[in-house]
């Protein structure tokens, strides 16, 4: 590199507003009205067929209200660990991950539908289900209907409140340029991460885990972060790229970012197939019935495909494919394997829903893609809308030169 | 908005701090770390020394009676046929985990801090998986037969199990032990040089330049080693991860209430890491005293790693707290019963230094004061290593003393000669880093020469230099600065 690009390269140490904004008459800026074309039609769809089979609504329903939610908790869990960690490197993508965690105080709005099928979903939420059988009598001071909505409504509430004050305060840092933004979220973010670490626990126990009340593992809200993060992770692949190829932030979020963001998706692919294997592991050996009950409904019949697949397309097939290092640095390519770990956070989700509907087997229905388009839509709709309404970068945190300039060894 | 040197001096966020301190320039590094090993044996080391080699001996007598008597020398028998000789095992390759995680996957992470303290810590990972590796081999009661835990070809057609977990640790910790070293050594080959060209005798010219396999230095050569050590580095972080989770798995995948849960591995992981940070702290507290490497493991170095330790104590207490919701929210009788037993039963003393030092006392960390006091760090680093042995002492005994017949029940007492094979890996393991530090470089110096200011081809003497020298500079004798950030 000559002395000439070094030094403008060091000299650049904030970004005008208008290299980081969606220009007017950007074909982006039509993406919230599709979206939300999408979100009425997905809901339309979800009206007409989940009126005949209200049971199969909530269930997928529940699937893609899971996906949606895990993306915004696992950028939620990124931009935490980024502040916490004084982290340089993610500064040029820390507002994607904003603007989706941002997405928490809808995911509550999407959250009610499920409150009308609670006793499709969980069975022990029918009245008198406890009164014959002693274990979910054992267990009614926690799974009772009232403290279900009350802890719900907790986890809502922190998350929104953590989401909007990182990003209120991040916005605000725009304007001000105040240093001081970042080192007051820097210092939140610890306990934020261990509140967060406990209520995404306890939600993943409540949301998934009690589909099959007498089912129980202690390394499950591990499991269900690890998803959460690798869904995160493919989603803000997937965004960086498309972003570089709509010539938004194309000077900004180069090739090294990319592979940034590849070595993390490698590595938490790996993650969660070690937190997913060990829960296998323990259980398959055990062999105890009450926690091989979980495992039996997805080894069995068609689900037992359901199961393979899992295990080689969330990671065998990832984990070869972007263990190489011009894979991560090509955006093609990076997308490709974003997108495709995206689809597999879903399957995950939806192996570890549907079984408790469909026992027989997979049986997937049409109501699956409307609940996904229903919610998907509203997600993007909403967060293309703010994206319009925001610079696309931290535009003046203190450490955007950093992370401009950053470069792999 | 141009930065001022008050706001690079006081802002957390903005700039890199400089890690090293007093602005040495390359050579003053390779002087202070080489004349620890080129000087004169100072009295210092002998009492280090001699202590720990009176407890290696003391090993060397334990074990012999225990070979000669028979494992009832020790104070475990039905229903704890499991206790000290598991727990230090567990607990020492706990130890070694540090090492692997500063020198592997905060590499990955470019925590470039880490230069400072890689050599030592990777130093303690091999001895401690030698500590670790004693405790499996004694105990088998047949020491004469402990071969048999390696699938051999022999003339019995006899196997191991390999669906068993003790299988699955002789390969786990012997694979680990193999790329520590390997991964230790490849490090050590440009000190090893520096130490052969800078030898007075010839003896030691030959020595250090056997082991440096004529290393000369060459941009080639220095090419070829940072690829080997990348991919070294992206080899052994796995290891972090299996060979913990390896372990518990010796424990989680028997059916006995308290060790079965599927949590262990993540949680065993993050345990280990946090005792191998203590024991870190506890060493590099002693050694940047006594070989005046304090301008080189600073007090910002402490600061992170009593981060690490925050979180890995944190991890593990949010772990505990998971075991013990889950086994009231399982409605199984003997899961609920093993939980308060060890909370109210026989060995509570146990489980409650067990949460004193481990979940409790490193919540101190959160302030930096506490982070920067080199007293506070000491004492705690032993506290929370006492507290990770007792961990895995609560998880081992409690589990077994109280078995599903109230007939068979029992107590584990420790005998003398259970206190002198735990005593006696301490003497295994600081003699071997008493060794250590006498004969090789214990910082490694062409690593830490890379994060000096100068290291940077950008760096050029100038106002920036300045204000790093402002940082960096103190009076002779006053007190460090302490790292600004982190309140």
């Amino acid at each position: 590199m000559s002395e000439r690009a070094v030094a403008s390269e060091r000299d650049l140490v904030a970004l005008r507003p208008e290299q980081a904004t969606i220009p007017p008459g950007h074909p982006w800026n039509r993406i919230p009205l599709i979206a939300a074309v999408c979100a009425l039609l997905g809901a339309a769809a979800c009206a007409i067929l989940g009126a005949a089979n209200p049971k199969q609504f909530f269930f997928s329903w529940l699937v893609s209200f899971l996906f949606f939610l895990s993306l915004a908790l696992g950028a939620l869990f990124f931009v935490l660990i980024q502040y916490a960690s004084q982290g340089g490197w993610g500064i040029v993508v820390r507002r994607i991950g904003e603007t989706i965690f941002a997405m928490l105080p809808l995911m509550a709005a999407l959250f009610l539908p499920l409150l009308l099928g609670l006793r499709d979903l969980y069975s022990w939420t029918v009245p008198g289900a406890a009164e014959h059988d002693a274990l979910l009598r054992w267990k009614a001071p926690y799974l009772n209907v009232p403290f279900f909505l009350i802890r719900a409504a907790l986890y809502f509430g922190i998350w929104s409140f953590i989401a909007i004050l990182y990003y209120r305060g991040s916005r605000g840092q725009d304007v001000t340029g105040d240093p001081g933004v970042s080192a007051r979220l820097r210092r939140i973010a610890g306990p934020a991460i261990i509140v967060l670490a406990v209520t995404q626990t306890l939600a993943s126990i409540d949301w998934i885990m009690s589909l099959t009340p007498k089912w129980y593992s202690t390394i499950f809200g591990v499991y269900f972060f690890a998803g959460s993060f690798v869904g995160f992770i493919a989603l803000l692949s997937v965004v960086a790229v498309a972003m570089r190829r709509a010539r938004l932030l194309d000077t900004v979020i180069s090739a090294e970012h990319l592979h940034d963001i590849g070595k993390f998706l490698f590595a938490f692919t790996a993650f969660w197939a070690y937190i997913a294997f060990s829960q296998f592991l323990l259980m398959w050996y055990a062999n105890l019935p009450e926690e091989t009950i979980w495992y039996k409904a997805r080894l069995e019949g068609s689900w037992m495909y359901v199961t393979l697949f899992l295990a080689a397309g969330h990671f065998v097939a990832p984990f070869f494919y972007l263990m190489g290092r011009t894979v991560k640095r090509k955006g093609a390519t990076l997308a490709a394997g974003g997108a495709w770990l995206l689809a597999m956070h879903f399957v995950d989700l939806y192996w570890q829903v549907m079984p408790t509907l469909h026992p027989e087997g997979l049986r997937p229905s049409a109501l699956d893609v409307a609940a996904l388009v229903a919610i998907g839509g509203c997600f993007v709709a909403a967060a293309s809308w703010l994206l319009r309404r925001q610079a696309l970068v931290p535009l003046r945190d203190p450490r955007l030169a950093e992370s401009l300039a950053f470069e792999n060894a | 908005m141009a930065q001022t040197e008050a706001d690079l001096l006081d802002t957390p966020v903005a700039g890199r701090p400089t890690l090293i301190l007093r602005s040495p320039d390359f050579h003053a590094i390779t002087e202070v770390v080489a004349e620890a090993v080129e000087r004169r044996t100072p009295i210092g080391w002998w009492l280090f020394f001699i202590p720990s080699l009176a407890l290696l001996g003391l090993l060397g007598v334990a074990v012999s009676w225990l070979f000669w008597e028979g494992i009832g020398v020790w104070g475990l028998n039905v229903p704890v046929g499991w206790a000290w000789d598991i727990t230090n095992f567990v607990f020492w390759v706990g130890i070694g985990h540090a090492g692997t995680l500063i020198s592997a996957i905060l590499f990955l992470f470019r925590q470039k801090w880490r230069t400072s303290i890689n050599r030592s810590a990777e130093a303690m990972t091999i001895f401690a998986v030698m500590c670790a590796m004693t405790f499996p081999g004694i105990h088998v009661g047949r020491v004469w037969v402990a071969y048999w835990m390696f699938p051999i070809p022999n003339q019995m057609d006899m196997w191991p199990n390999f669906r068993s977990p003790l299988l699955w640790d002789v390969f786990a910790v012997s694979v680990y032990g193999t790329v520590s070293a390997l991964f230790w050594y490849v490090g050590l080959i440009p000190d090893l040089a520096m130490m052969r060209d800078r030898a007075k005798t010839r003896t030691r010219k030959l020595a250090y330049g056997i082991f440096a396999l004529g290393w000369r230095g060459s941009v080639r050569q220095w090419h070829h080693y940072e690829t080997a050590y990348l991919i070294l580095a992206a080899l052994a972080t796995p290891l972090v991860l299996s060979v913990h989770s390896i372990v518990s798995m010796d424990f989680a995948v028997s059916i006995l209430p308290g060790w079965h849960t599927t949590v262990f591995p993540p949680y065993f992981v993050a345990g280990a890491i946090f005792s191998g940070f203590a024991m870190v702290l506890t060493l590099m507290v002693i050694c940047r005293t006594a070989f005046r490497l304090e301008h080189i493991i600073t007090l910002r170095h402490f600061d992170y790693m009593a981060k690490i330790m925050l979180v890995t104590g944190t991890m593990v207490g949010f772990a505990y707290a998971t075991e013990f919701f889950t086994s009231w929210y399982s409605g199984n009788p003997y899961e609920i019963f093993t939980f308060l037993n060890r909370a109210r039963g026989p060995y509570a003393w146990a489980y409650w230094t067990m949460i004193t030092c481990n979940v409790i006392s490193p919540q101190i960390f959160w302030f930096k004061k506490a982070r920067t006091s080199i007293p506070i760090l000491f004492v705690l680093s032993i506290v929370i290593n006492i507290g990770m042995w007792f961990e895995r002492f609560v998880i081992i005994v409690t589990s077994l003393h109280r078995d599903f017949l109230p007939s068979s029940w029992g107590y584990f007492t420790p005998t003398i000669w259970d206190i002198s094979c735990l005593l006696g890996s301490f003497g295994l393991f600081f003699t071997m880093f008493c060794l250590f530090v006498r004969f090789l470089p214990m910082v490694a110096t062409a690593e830490v020469k890379t994060v000096l200011p100068q290291a940077d081809p950008h760096w050029q003497p100038g106002p920036e230099r300045e204000i790093r020298d402002h940082r960096a500079a103190r009076p002779a004798g006053g007190p460090e600065p302490a790292p600004e950030g982190a309140s």
